[in-house]
């Protein structure tokens, strides 16, 4: 960081993201390994094990914002891969055949851990690159967290123990011996970036909100990658402090907020600013949805670290019952006073948008609130249709402007 | 006379609801899903295991719950339960393998509140040993599930008794397959697989009985039999669905030796211990069976176990049966192609789907593959 204090979350944001790829990029020149891990993984091992972890859906992110995702994706389906796998892996494999990246490429992985709590695909994907450059995969199971306090005790048991596997082949892997003192610690950071980009999120229950989704998605970044770091805990502060600046100023994210929606699902890439824009024009911001709550860890410090890392990762909304999962949504209801709530089935992502029909029916039965459920694909534009969608959203803002009316 | 002894296992692998009505009045039954239940465990609490492999009859409820690219076995066995044998099953076990196993039961408890649901939480992992001490604890929680539904006790003699009696019955099916092996022709493939079908369908008990005059039969026709004209082949896949595919097969002249589908060589071989604790008997055989596409072993596996059926059977073609939006198939096929190419096995992907499967369009590219690439005609 140079000893200067950046001006804002925003440009500390950049630099931590360039200092974070240089390291990696240069992690075997510094006695360093590179581990591929999903988003939602007990990433706090590899940070304590100095093991650089990359996140391939963050670079496929950056693909399709880029708008590369079709060219990437026809790619691979020339190798014989269908166009109705997750986006972010058709980007991924693409990508590792032609090789453009918008951000330079990505270094390649000596390990690759899938923890399947966030869904199955990872799994399959990183056995493709497993079988590519031959490294171990190590697949962190986690059986679905239902409702049964005994069940609950015999997953967390067989997930630590899976955590115990997993150290043992990193040790095999880096021929240094684990350290949990540092575990510990790094648990310890983790948990503090996750409750102050908690606290950040829950600031879209000012009304009105300082923030949108779209302030979450990319603030979300950080605890992605950097969690369990004092650079992540740093940056969160700073991102607090300042949007805790712009409620105490009054200031909404929309000018006229009137309508406060959830967004079921990851986002529509690729359609970030138009559904920004969009919405506003009717008074209206996307402020929450679970996708963006599933980095908000509580730790628990006074217990055995492998326990909580257990805990926090089996129980993301993903891998949690549909009534568990309903619960969870309604919780962000109340508590950010929603009022409107657009459901979009993702070709892309069968984990999440499995059960989102049962899960409408649910939330529209508990809360009176009418939704818009539309289809597209979170990556690829040749499945995303503009003129319907576009008239759907309108459609259904009117609703929600004649509800309002009474 | 083998039409006389056939006849019960293709009416049930044909027709299972109308066929099993008389069980159906004596015995709850106990729907499953693909893949890997304890049959057994449900077997010794008193209750009926049945395994769902959905319907070939039009979608009309599931097509509402489900987004349009959910795996064809995943909506055609909700559109069974839903549409068509509401009535039938008295509950469900289901296995959660992948994403859409594990959101269907969500989707499938909640259409079901009046009846016993209970989810197998399968590992999908099985090269480690918390996944063999995992599977065990699971299976004594679906023990322990059963036992508050059914209000009585399942023993471990009682379970050591289901053990022995789905052994037997595996035993007896690889013996016909041995048979049918070795003299190509005296069952078709489609008579062979529906035999095994129906055996996951109808009381084992019943179906074993059935099976040894029938077994004495085909031993005693296989002495000094003149094989048809067939080549043989190795099946890859999960379902073989709709059926007629196996006539196709047999139109041909493929003769199948050797397969993977849990729907037949994952039940029919890696019998279970019968000696010991019974549940960890049943947790020993869990991990000791071949690669599953969906479950994680060594990532070489899914082309690894193929090549060594194809070699170790000597087969002259491959068929892999992929079933339309299997998201764990879809993942791993152009490396089971590329390592085939390499390999120098012939193989074709037969692409099916629940309802929609063209089988005269199936058939010509079938017969294609047998032209073009084993030179028959």
């Amino acid at each position: 960081m140079n000893g200067e204090k950046p001006k804002s979350a925003k440009e500390l944001g950049k630099i931590l993201t360039a200092e974070y790829l240089e390291a990696a990029r240069t992690a075997h020149e510094h006695g360093k390994y590179v581990a591929y891990t999903t988003a939602v993984s007990p990433v706090e091992i590899f940070v304590a094990h100095d093991i650089i972890p990359i996140y391939p859906e963050n670079h496929s992110v950056a693909c399709i914002t880029k708008r590369l995702c079709t060219e990437l994706s026809e790619a691979m389906e020339r190798e014989g891969y269908t166009t109705h796998l997750c986006a972010y892996a058709r980007c991924d494999l693409g990508y590792r055949l032609v090789g453009k990246s918008p951000m330079g490429g990505i270094p390649d992985p000596d390990f690759l851990l899938a923890c399947n709590a966030q869904c199955f695909t990872l799994t399959k994907w990183f056995e493709v690159l497993s079988r590519k450059y031959r490294v171990p995969l190590f697949v962190f199971d986690t059986p679905q967290w239902i409702k049964d306090p005994e069940a609950r005790r015999e997953i967390i048991k067989y997930c630590v123990e899976q955590l115990r596997e997993l150290i043992s082949q990193l040790e095999e892997v880096t021929g240094k011996k684990f350290d949990y003192d540092r575990l510990r610690e790094v648990v310890r950071l983790s948990d503090e970036a996750s409750r102050l980009y908690r606290r950040f999120l829950d600031m879209a229950s000012y009304k009105p909100s300082p923030i949108t989704i779209f302030d979450a998605l990319i603030h979300m970044a950080i605890t992605v990658y950097l969690r369990g770091t004092p650079q992540a805990v740093h940056y969160y502060r700073v991102l607090v402090d300042e949007v805790q600046q712009k409620a105490d100023r009054g200031e909404g994210a929309v000018p006229n907020e009137r309508f406060r929606l959830y967004w079921e699902n990851l986002p529509i890439w690729f359609k970030f600013r138009d559904h920004f824009n969009l919405l506003a024009s009717y008074g209206a911001a996307i402020l929450t949805s679970l996708y963006v709550h599933a980095w908000s860890y509580e730790f628990d410090l006074d217990k055995d670290p492998l326990e909580t890392l257990a805990e926090n990762y089996v129980s993301v909304f993903s891998n949690v019952t549909l009534e568990e999962r309903a619960d969870m949504a309604l919780d962000l209801f109340q508590r950010y006073s929603l009022n409107g709530m657009l459901f979009f089935i993702n070709r892309s992502c069968k984990a999440v948008s499995f059960a989102v029909h049962e899960l409408r029916d649910m939330l529209t039965a508990k809360t009176g609130i009418p939704a818009l459920v539309f289809e597209a694909d979170m990556g690829d534009p040749r499945f995303y249709s503009e003129a319907q969608i576009r008239t759907r959203i309108e459609a259904y803002l009117e609703t929600l402007e004649q509800r309002a009316r009474g | 006379m083998k039409e006389d002894l056939l006849k019960p296992f293709l009416e049930v692998a044909n027709n299972p609801f109308e066929s099993l009505r008389e069980l159906k009045a004596r015995k709850k039954i106990i729907g499953s899903t693909l893949a890997d239940v304890p049959e057994e465990i449900i077997h010794a609490a008193g209750l009926h295991p049945f395994l769902i492999l959905g319907t070939n009859e039009l979608i009309k409820v599931a097509a509402a719950l489900m987004p349009d690219n959910a795996c064809s076995l995943a909506r055609s066995n909700l559109e069974l339960v839903l549409a068509y044998q509401r009535d039938f099953f008295d509950g469900f076990v289901l296995s959660q393998v992948c994403d859409t196993t594990q959101h269907l039961c969500d989707i499938w408890k909640r259409r079901f509140q009046d009846r016993y649901f209970e989810n197998f939480l399968a590992p999908r992992q099985v090269s480690r040993p918390s996944a063999r001490r995992w599977v065990a604890v699971e299976m004594r929680r679906l023990k322990a599930s059963l036992e508050r539904f059914t209000g009585q006790e399942i023993t471990e003699e009682g379970l050591r008794e289901s053990i022995k009696l789905f052994n037997e019955n595996r035993r007896l099916l690889a013996q016909l397959y041995d048979i049918k092996r070795r003299a190509p022709g005296i069952l078709s493939n489609r008579e062979f697989f529906d035999v095994v079908k129906a055996a996951f369908f109808m009381d084992r008990a019943e179906h074993t009985k059935l099976l040894k005059p029938l077994l004495q039969w085909a031993e005693a026709e296989a002495e000094g039999w003149k094989a048809k004209d067939s080549f043989p082949a190795v099946v890859a896949g999960i379902v073989v669905e709709p059926p007629q595919i196996y006539d196709i097969f047999d139109e041909v002249g493929a003769n199948i030796v050797a397969d993977n589908l849990p729907t037949a060589s994952r039940y029919i071989y890696f019998p279970a211990s019968e000696e010991g604790d019974p549940i960890e008997a049943l947790a020993e055989r869990h991990v000791s069976r071949p690669n599953f596409s969906p479950i994680n072993d060594q990532v070489e596996r899914v082309y690894t176990d193929l090549i060594e059926l194809y070699r170790g059977y000597g087969a002259r073609a491959l068929f892999y049966i992929h079933i339309q939006y299997c998201e764990s198939q879809d993942y791993d096929l152009p490396d089971i192609k590329r390592k085939m190419r390499e390999e120098g096995i012939p193989m074709l992907v037969v692409e099916t789907e629940y309802q929609t499967t063209h089988l005269a369009l199936m058939k010509t590219r079938i017969e294609a593959f047998c032209e073009a690439v084993l030179g028959r005609v």
